[in-house]
């Protein structure tokens, strides 16, 4: 009993200390600016919405024009990438072994490019037809880039577990092939989903590199790269920086809280592979 | 007849969505790797309007370039710290949090939390407890550990050691999740058996849990190096590449001679080395560690 109650402690003693920075952001976002100056690690007091007011008070709306376009964003590529990447597994799981592996090979090199390889030749290419500087331009870029070979490879590896008779089932009751993708499959691979929704919303939402450069600062930001330049440009008010960081993480962080379980379940099939 | 038909037709609503994903990924993947191949050989600026062939110009110039060789020394000395200190305490503190009390989970769920964090956002926080009166030097001085405040981004070396520190720590959170996750698929009875057979804590961790744990392993490094090689938002904002470029990745020098300097050719040279650097070492590691998953 005593040694797991020294246990208990020196877990939370560790993990106290690792999540510190988190903690001064959190306590920093509810104090003065003479506070966050004088004693960084102390808890508020006075208690203040100040700074948060002031992040959303910005005459340039950067935290709710941000927020709108990371939602949208976010939101989209997802919701674009889960149908095409899910019925272009399935196709890809019911091929002969040989082209199914060349498939496969063909979508891993998504997963190594590192982003800023093909950063310049997307922007020229979404000079080229007219998208740069656009929302769709961002948004489509996400979604034939990296994101979609880590959704296929997460719908192909769930889709192995999938026994054969279900399709085999649907598919004598005359069911056609996108009816079986939609009615018995989908339902089927939720948890594949999960995964790719979960971690493809968190990825583009984090994202900095693309937005920052297909977007351009002049054409609107996501919250992100709002961060990013808020940061360059007011580097002083402390106070407000940290309301607008509050602002930008508590989506992704309460999301996260939510999840949890699909989370750790995604990266454990991931571990599994 | 109709049935005939309707299988006909029946591959082609699928194939339909996979020609899609295929015709986005090879218009925003593949064609962009192309041409930046095609583009390293052409001194390419977007000032001119013509660009010529210059053939293997751009490749003598990676050679002979010092900056690009300080970037390249200070990645691999990134990469290689981060995913040596992201492994060990990721999985020291995947061991210390596996047990399953309600303690333990809300400890999990908060050391996770860092990953969840834009680069951005966690750069910015670890700036202003790393500036010269920050936390860490007001507490340091009150601890009378040093008298005067360390200057922890100011000095190439301290910027780079702040750097692999920031980055690791953002890992370790990722690190502690998958190797939780790899403790949790032992089998309880694989220790009993292990405890039968008269094996203490140390030999049941090196014959049960540290083989059993190594698709952890795998998927730990293989990954740390993939993010680490691509780093740029925590770079931007803890260094901005300083001081004196020093603390400046492959990566982020890309992006500075692409979009700052304009030299396209020579940016796209540069990607073409970093694509061959990081497919190149993401399958030696995954074969490596593979193999030794199959000895374990």
């Amino acid at each position: 009993m005593r040694t797991r109650r020294i246990h208990v402690g020196a877990a939370w003693l560790i993990t106290a200390a690792y999540i510190l920075p988190i903690y001064v952001a959190l306590v920093s976002t509810f104090k003065s600016q003479d506070q966050i100056l004088a004693n960084p690690a102390a808890p508020p007091a006075p208690f203040t919405f100040d700074n948060l007011a002031n992040a959303l008070a910005r005459p340039d709306r950067l935290v709710q024009g941000g927020l709108v376009n990371s939602i949208l964003v976010t939101t989209l590529t997802v919701a674009l990438l889960v149908p095409l990447a899910s019925a272009a597994s399935l196709y890809i799981s019911q091929r002969t072994p040989r082209v199914k592996g060349a498939l496969l090979a063909f979508f891993a090199l998504g997963l190594m490019v590192p982003p800023q390889v093909v950063l310049l030749p997307i922007v020229n290419l979404l000079q080229t037809v007219g998208l740069d500087r656009t929302y769709p331009g961002l948004i489509l870029s996400n979604v034939g880039g990296g994101y979609l070979s880590f959704a296929i490879f997460v719908y192909v590896g769930f889709l192995r577990t999938v026994p054969a008779e279900i399709i085999e089932a649907a598919r004598v009751d005359g069911a056609s092939d996108l009816r079986i993708w939609w009615q018995v499959i989908m339902p089927v691979i939720r948890p594949a989903t999960a995964t790719v929704s979960i971690f493809l919303g968190l990825w583009v939402w984090n994202d900095f590199l693309n937005p920052l450069f297909i977007l351009g600062p002049l054409q609107g930001q996501t919250i992100t790269t709002g961060v990013y330049l808020s940061v360059g440009t007011y580097s002083t008010d402390y106070g407000q920086l940290f309301g607008i960081m509050f602002l930008a993480a508590i989506i992704p962080v309460i999301g996260y809280l939510i999840s949890q379980r699909e989370f750790i379940h995604g990266l454990m099939s991931g571990a599994a592979k | 007849m109709p049935s005939a038909r309707r299988a006909a037709r029946r591959p082609l609503g699928l194939a339909a969505f996979a020609w899609v994903a295929i015709a986005l990924y090879l218009a925003f993947l593949i064609y962009p790797v192309l041409q930046s191949l095609l583009m390293s050989f052409t001194d390419r600026n977007p000032l001119r309007a013509n660009s010529n062939f210059v053939g293997l110009e751009n490749y003598r110039e990676l050679v002979v370039d010092e900056r690009l060789r300080t970037t390249l020394v200070f990645t691999i000395t990134v990469v290689v710290v981060v995913t040596l200190v992201a492994n060990a305490f990721g999985l020291g503190f995947a061991l210390l949090l596996n047990r399953q009390s309600l303690n333990y989970r809300i400890m999990r769920t908060l050391v996770f939390i860092p990953q969840v964090l834009s680069g951005v956002i966690v750069a910015f926080i670890w700036r202003s407890i790393l500036t010269e009166n920050g936390l860490l030097n007001a507490a340091l001085q009150q601890m009378g550990l040093v008298t005067e405040p360390i200057t922890w981004l100011g000095s190439t070396q301290m910027a780079t050691i702040s750097l692999c520190a920031v980055v690791s720590w953002i890992t370790i959170a990722f690190a502690t999740v998958v190797y939780s996750a790899a403790l949790r698929s032992v089998p309880p009875s694989l220790y009993e058996a292990a405890t039968v057979d008269g094996a203490g804590p140390l030999r049941r961790f090196r014959h049960v849990t540290f083989p059993m744990i190594a698709p952890g392993t795998t998927i730990t490094v293989v990954l740390c190096l993939i993010t680490t090689f691509k780093l740029y938002d925590v770079i931007a904002v803890l260094t901005g590449g300083g001081p004196a470029n020093s603390t400046q990745s492959t990566a982020y020098y890309l992006i500075q001679v692409a979009f700052t300097n304009n030299l396209f050719g020579y940016s796209s040279a540069i990607a073409m080395l970093l694509l061959v650097l990081t497919a190149g070492m993401a399958y030696v590691i995954t074969h490596l560690l593979r193999k030794r998953e199959g000895r374990l």
